[in-house]
């Protein structure tokens, strides 16, 4: 009985993940097409840009959020909607890794617990400090 | 961009059907074109974040892949691709040419998994206490199969390399993954490339943190590739099980030799 009720929890989690994964994936490309449709609006041509700022270069990933928002860029559209794009895809497996650590608190799994916090403690550490 | 488009979409449905991956085969055709090798492999890196949870989604939602082994060993492939991006930043992009070539050549040496995995046996105890056990319903023999992984340390190991490779060359190395799950960790075929799939997802996001700040990121080279890889593996994905394993093997050495060749012939000509 309480096996079972172990499985069925944990098929729950599984769910989760598949929808999420699947649903920042699908927001992700369409924001990535949606910018290559006004690349082309406002340039005339879809060629590859070869410098300036095509090329991302934050401090950090908040700072790439913030400058996202604030409109730095703001001269072409096409950027900030294709910056969105990574913005999410980013964000997608990070939001999968600090769900399953609420989820393994929630179920009093230490040892997973453990192991997903230091994954997304890497990951922060990693986001924040390039 | 609308021909780096059209091309993502084949190569990523040669990727999914060799396990080779799409970003595999496109950074040297970048590279092939003319593009920087570190701008390919940092703007690849994004896009295999896309391919790979598109796939893995669906292979959870099956039960395939294993939640609970695949965020054991994201500890060792995260460490491993922020350490290998960290790297590629720093060294002379000559070198990136020779070690794609030989992590490529890795690829030849797979030796399939063809045990049926010994169910309980060499069932080691750290295994089961760290719960790295399941079970999924084997639709071709109609039933349930148990397993427990093997070796949780050197696989854990094995997947800190699998890990620094990706993160150093752009790329999900999920054949390479699903080889050591296969082959330490005594994975089932079908478990390994399910969770491998599922791994490499947050492995291309450590390796994509670091390169995010590097100013390699092209976003007008990740846009199309992303969109194109990800179509080609979903089409790839569907069609994969009709082909012959003849065809397909066929189809990997070609491709792993014409790769390999393309970055050994950089190399030496910008050595």
């Amino acid at each position: 009985m309480v096996k079972q009720s172990t499985a069925e929890r944990e098929g729950r989690l599984e769910g989760a993940i598949g929808r999420l994964l699947i649903s920042g994936v699908i927001l992700s490309l369409l924001l990535e097409v949606a910018g290559i449709v006004l690349f082309y609006l406002s340039n005339g041509n879809v060629a590859i840009a070869a410098g300036g700022l095509a090329f991302v270069r934050s401090e950090t990933f908040f700072t790439f959020l913030s400058e996202l928002f604030a409109g730095k860029g703001s001269e072409g559209w096409a950027i900030r909607f294709m910056s969105l794009g990574v913005a999410v895809l980013i964000l997608t497996p990070y939001l999968r890794a600090v769900f399953s650590v609420v989820f393994f608190a929630a179920r009093r799994n230490v040892k997973y617990f453990l192991m997903t916090l230091f994954v997304v403690i890497v990951l922060t550490i990693s986001l924040l400090y390039h | 961009m609308l021909s780096l488009l059209i091309i993502s979409i084949p190569v990523g449905f040669i990727g999914s059907l060799t396990g080779l991956g799409g970003a595999s085969i496109l950074i040297p055709i970048m590279v092939f074109f003319g593009i920087p090798v570190k701008v390919a492999i940092a703007s690849a890196m994004v896009s295999v974040i896309a391919t790979s949870s598109g796939s893995a989604s669906a292979y959870v939602r099956e039960r395939l892949a294993n939640v609970k082994v695949a965020m054991y060993l994201e500890v060792f492939t995260s460490i491993g691709a922020i350490i290998g991006a960290t790297i590629t930043t720093f060294i002379p992009a000559v070198y990136l040419y020779f070690f794609f070539a030989a992590f490529l050549a890795t690829s030849f040496l797979q030796v399939r998994g063809r045990r049926e995995t010994a169910q309980g046996e060499g069932a080691n105890r750290l295994s089961r206490r760290l719960e790295l056990e399941g079970a999924y319903f084997d639709e071709a023999k109609q039933r349930s199969v148990a397993y427990v992984a093997d070796r949780p340390v050197l696989g854990g190991l094995g997947m800190m390399v699998a890990g620094l490779a990706a993160g150093m060359l752009g790329i999900g190395a999920g054949a390479f993954k699903v080889t050591v799950q296969e082959n330490i960790l005594k994975l089932p075929p079908k478990v390994a490339s399910a969770t491998s799939n599922f791994i490499v997802g947050m492995t291309a996001l450590a390796g994509t943190s670091v390169y995010l700040f590097s100013g390699l990121l092209n976003l007008t080279l990740m846009a199309p590739m992303a969109v194109g890889t990800t179509i080609g593996a979903v089409i790839g994905g569907r069609v994969l099980n009709r082909l012959s394993g003849g065809i397909l093997r066929l189809l990997f050495y070609f491709v792993v030799s014409v790769l390999i060749a393309q970055m050994l012939y950089k190399g030496v000509v910008s050595w």
